[in-house]
């Protein structure tokens, strides 16, 4: 792996940076100051963004500055303008928003106010999933600081920008991560996703015009705005820009979430930055980027993590959080744990989804615990495709079908195996986290 | 019954914060959680209901859709242990298995002396130090077999 | 309007309504579980897929209750790929259902049935235990909720949020695991719990009136109008074989009742199926009252009034307009004074449909220039009059047993009634229909006109009272010097 720059992860290393005093010491808040200061316009902004080439770090990889252009001509609808910064971080292998919000919660404050000028929003409402306390009130305090300081509230650091900042909490459905459950659980409802269109830049919160942003790609904005588009495109591949934050866990010997510029390969991720494989084991399976995007095999673990590379393999880059796993493991098994878990996590609006995410988990169940039949695999892959695409109102049926597409695909003879044995020959009862010392 | 005063006085502080009241209601579940017992009571949605101007089965509705609200009293202590995928990588079913020897619970219920409910919960975004539970809204990561017997063992 | 194109025909549709409105007011059957045309779509169930296409995209699959009509699109119901998409949904939508078609109320008319029969799924693949639940869960005196049955289609739900405007249920829990509870188990409560019986798609919420009382393709169904209030909101009226009515439902009616009635006017059934009906016609002989030919009766009645004595008539409430003015002109000819007895508001007004009027002819009557009188307004009148002429379903029962026994010794009481009774002034009795034996026309509070339907036949020798005044026409002395 070539040397690279950092900057997502500096300021987290530093102790006590989550204080205001310390987070200014390492130039905190100056680019938002900038923004406000120099004149430049939410406009300059969005097309500042836009050139930078930054793509949403939650998921979907879509073009952050053209999310934002999409939100209706300010003198044109009156309506309030609210922001959500999406920090429900819950597919599953991803943990990289956290360590944002713990260590740097000033970052994602600038971030998000860079982010509301942008869009003219004068509220932004940060959903926290419920379960991470630490990071709910790391910010929280961070916007209380703020707050004091000028930075948050009326007339922000001097300027005519004035924008509040609101914080809210999540209670623990995997769904109100997507950004339209999200807003109905902002609005106090059950996380029902919402048919689009209407896109919540039409009509998001309170029918109002919304952006919904994931904590890493706002963190970005400050630094595009101080270093410039040029410097942010000048990092990473044709289509995939700036550095990442990867979430390397399972299998390896240093588990983390490490910055990478986009361009090195999974590989050099692998095994320059989280240690290699366990054990001395060789790598079976991984997901590039959490349980919703397509499995891959060991041998593609050559491939560039990007958006066009994983594409080009069959995967995606999701929410880049890599789950590596050893030839030890059994994939009916692991198939068991990511069907269960959309079983769980299905809201049971869409027929498809909830009975497809249950018929699923119950088959990878049957054939993991030795009592798959005969047409299991067929029929895994025939739900799958009644799943989706875009069958339903969100993508979570999708993201329950992928997986199992891509594991019938790649693995048919091992669960066929599994099927035919009536048991699974990779199920280990043997004790594994005894056998690693955690760092 | 009514809702203490002290939360009354904070939710509408919290109302204040969104266009419509309805929007904290999630955020006053949590208090109501954490300040009346550990579980969301029938009298503690209708409570919420009348301050929210909602139906009780309105806020039944919403609080029966979030896995962190407890429509039932747990154990005292309540060990979530994350069994998704990178914890499951890593041990968590001997976690679990652990947990529920050493505290006598059954995986997805409560101790027989209701000091200790177990359950299984997905993805906590502890991945890269797992395997992991939260213990009453704490995390406890990169578990193995005696930082569990200790961490447990501490609790009072 | 807009033109679009579907199965082949140009259109025109509303783009304001969703696209499954066009389709299904143009013959296409789309199916459908959550959409429903009085309740806001949400476009859950994903069963109405139809293929659109629009300019030069390549068609796409999408629901048509959450898509609307743009001009110029090109929608195919009935294409290969939106048969799969919706056959696939199927597939799923049953993959939990207990399919116990055999002892569930709702066969015969449950969507879920007919679609999967007209989709020809017949075996599932599906070797998965299916949701063991609540089969027979009361929630309060209407409904019982079977909740295996249950698709989640959230109709029921959304019914309490927007018509009576009061949420009662909810989809608890999420997931798979969800299911449509009420709050900690508490009794569904209104006079509107009905609706969601009808509004089901499938057999998990059903009548408990209803329960195991018919197998529905036995049962024979008219179109009419409920007489509980003066809304006369248009209904289906049920009959099991020619003998009870089993059921009163709402018929879908924009200008009166939407798609909705009361529980009031659905469970008034009790009232027509009554025993202890009036046959024929009865005589005074002394004390008693003997069962004597209608013709018997009808003379009496002639002959009482014959001499020019004062007379009053006094209607039913339920009297059609045909009956009105038949007994109006009878009134005319005889120089008689005409109401109908009104009784006082009964309470049950509400901002939905119930008028709280339990007249439902009022206006009907009122425009033939029939005065509505309490009963306690008419009793002076009675007192006075010579003859007296009771005429119309419940008519003796809305004057009350008081007023009839003060008419007089001195003067005549004939009555025209469904149910026999007995009171001193009484000189005949004669059967009529009641009001699910009978046709004619009534107009509701804000005058539509809707249809009374002879859904089972009346007693023995009961004839119309349209028809028995026509009798006692003919019965008339001018008629019989001409005939001798």
């Amino acid at each position: 792996m070539k040397a690279f720059e950092t900057y997502l992860l500096d300021r987290a290393k530093v102790e006590g940076n989550h204080q205001l005093a310390t987070y200014k010491k390492s130039g905190g808040y100056k680019s938002l100051e900038k923004v406000l200061k120099t004149g430049i316009t939410p406009a300059q902004v969005i097309d500042e963004t836009k050139k930078s080439g930054l793509r949403g770090r939650g998921g979907a990889g879509f073009s952050t500055g053209m999310k934002w252009s999409f939100m209706p001509d300010v003198a044109k609808d009156p309506r309030p303008r609210y922001l959500a910064i999406n920090a429900d971080e819950s597919e599953p292998g991803t943990c990289k928003d956290r360590v944002l919000m713990e260590k740097d919660p000033h970052g994602l404050v600038e971030g998000s106010l860079l982010s509301a000028y942008a869009i003219r929003a004068k509220a932004v409402y940060i959903y926290v999933r419920g379960e991470y306390r630490l990071s709910y009130d790391r910010v929280a305090a961070a916007v209380r600081e703020a707050r004091a300081a000028g930075l948050v509230g009326k007339n922000i650091a001097g300027s005519d920008f004035s924008c509040e900042i609101h914080m809210h909490k999540g209670a623990g459905a995997y769904i109100c991560g997507e950004e339209t459950g999200l807003m109905e659980s902002l609005e106090g409802k059950r996380g029902h996703p919402r048919q689009k269109p209407p896109f919540p830049a039409q009509s998001g919160l309170w029918n109002s015009p919304t952006t919904v942003n994931n904590v890493e790609t706002v963190f970005n904005a400050p630094f595009i705005m101080e270093r410039g588009a040029a410097w942010f495109a000048g990092i990473g591949t044709p289509n995939s820009k700036g550095n990442f934050l990867v979430g390397i866990s399972g299998h390896v010997n240093k588990p983390g979430v490490y910055e990478l510029p986009f361009g090195v390969t999974a590989k050099e991720i692998l095994e320059e930055k989280a240690g290699g494989m366990w054990q001395g084991r060789k790598l079976k399976a991984w997901f590039p980027g959490g349980s919703s995007c397509a499995l891959l095999e060991g041998k593609d673990v050559d491939v560039v993590l990007d958006h066009d590379s994983l594409k080009a393999r069959g995967s995606s880059l999701g929410t880049a959080a890599m789950v590596m796993m050893d030839d030890h493991t059994s994939i009916a098994r692991v198939m068991e744990v990511i069907a269960r878990f959309y079983e769980h996590e299905s809201c049971g609006q869409c027929s498809q989804c909830r009975e497809g995410t249950q018929w699923l988990s119950q088959i990878f169940r049957r054939i993991a615990h030795g009592r798959g039949q005969p047409d299991d695999v067929a029929t895994l892959e025939s739900l799958a495709l009644g799943m989706a695409p875009g069958k339903t109102i969100c993508a979570l049926s999708d993201a329950a079908a992928i997986p199992t597409l891509s594991a019938v695909k790649l693995f048919k003879d091992e669960l066929i195996d599994c099927i035919r044995q009536q048991r699974d020959p990779l199920a280990s009862p043997a004790p594994k986290y005894a056998s690693v010392g955690a760092h | 019954m009514a809702l203490p005063q002290t939360l009354v006085d904070e939710f509408d502080a919290l109302v204040k914060n969104y266009p419509e009241r309805r929007a904290a209601l999630i955020m006053a579940l949590h208090r109501c959680q954490e300040t009346l017992g550990g579980w969301i009571s029938p009298q503690t949605m209708e409570d919420l209901g009348t301050y929210f101007g909602l139906e009780p089965v309105e806020v039944f509705g919403v609080a029966s859709f979030y896995p962190m609200f407890n429509l039932r009293p747990t154990g005292q202590h309540v060990v979530a242990v994350c069994h998704n995928i990178s914890c499951d990588l890593r041990g968590a079913q001997d976690v679990i298995a652990r947990v529920c020897e050493l505290t006598g619970a059954p995986f997805g219920g409560t101790s027989k002396d209701g000091k200790w409910s177990v359950r299984g919960v997905e993805c906590q975004g502890a991945c890269a130090n797992a395997p992991m539970f939260d213990l009453d809204g704490v995390y406890h990561e990169d578990l193995t077999a005696d930082k569990v017997a200790r961490i447990l063992g501490a609790v009072r | 309007m807009v033109k679009i194109t579907v199965n082949g025909r140009v259109i025109d549709a509303d783009p304001t309504k969703p696209l499954i409105r066009a389709c299904h007011d143009n013959g296409a059957d789309v199916p459908m579980y959550c959409y429903h045309p009085g309740l806001t779509p949400v476009g859950s169930c994903r069963i109405c897929q139809v293929e659109v296409k629009q300019g030069t995209a390549p068609g796409r699959v999408v629901v048509a209750c959450r898509t609307n009509p743009v001009e110029g699109m090109v929608v195919d119901t009935e294409s290969p790929k939106a048969h799969e998409t919706r056959r696939e949904c199927l597939e799923f939508l049953l993959k939990d259902h207990p399919l116990d078609c055999p002892i569930c109320d709702k066969a015969g008319e449950c969507d879920l049935q007919d679609f999967t029969f007209d989709e020809g799924q017949s075996a599932g693949r599906s070797n998965e235990p299916r949701r063991s639940l609540e089969k027979r869960k009361s929630l309060g005196e209407v409904i019982v909720l079977d909740e295996e049955r249950c698709i989640l289609c959230s109709r029921c739900v959304r019914f309490f949020e927007e018509v009576p405007k009061k949420a009662q249920l909810t989809v608890a829990d999420l997931g798979w695991r969800s299911v449509i509870s009420t709050f900690a188990d508490r009794p569904l409560t209104g006079n509107y719990q009905g609706n969601i019986a009808d509004l089901c798609p499938v057999g998990a919420l059903t009548l408990k009136k209803f329960r195991f009382q018919a197998r529905v393709w036995n049962l024979i169904k008219m179109a009419s109008t409920c007489v509980e209030c003066s809304r006369g909101c248009s209904i289906q009226v049920e009959v099991l074989r020619g003998s009870d009515v089993k059921r009163f439902r709402p018929r879908t009616n924009p200008k009166v009742n939407g798609w909705w009635m009361c529980d009031v006017g659905r469970f008034a059934f009790d009232h027509a199926n009554a025993a202890n009906r009036l046959e024929g016609a009865r005589l005074r002989e002394g004390t008693e009252l003997l069962q004597v030919p209608v013709e018997d009766a009808l003379c009496a009645l002639r002959d009482a009034l014959m001499p020019a004595k004062s007379a009053a008539f006094v209607l039913s409430p339920f009297c059609t307009v045909e009956e009105g003015r038949a007994m109006l002109a009878l009134a005319r000819r005889h120089n008689a004074e005409i109401a109908f007895v009104a009784p006082p508001p009964n309470g049950l007004k509400d901002d939905l449909l119930h008028t709280g009027d339990p007249c439902p002819n009022r206006r009907g009557l009122t425009e033939l220039g029939i005065a509505g009188l309490t009963a306690a307004e008419l009793a002076p009148k009675l007192v006075l009059a010579k003859v007296v002429v009771v005429a119309g379903e419940r008519v003796a029962e809305l004057l009350g047993m008081t007023v009839m026994q003060a008419v007089p010794p001195a003067a005549s009481l004939f009555a025209f009634e469904c149910h026999p009774f007995e009171a001193r002034s009484l000189v005949a009795l004669i059967g009529v229909p009641n009001h699910v034996e009978r046709t004619g026309t009534i107009v509701n509070v804000e005058g539509v006109r809707g249809p009374l339907a002879a859904a089972k036949p009346a007693p023995r020798s009961v004839r119309a009272l349209t028809r028995l005044l026509e009798d006692l026409e003919r019965l008339s002395p001018r008629r019989e010097a001409a005939t001798r």
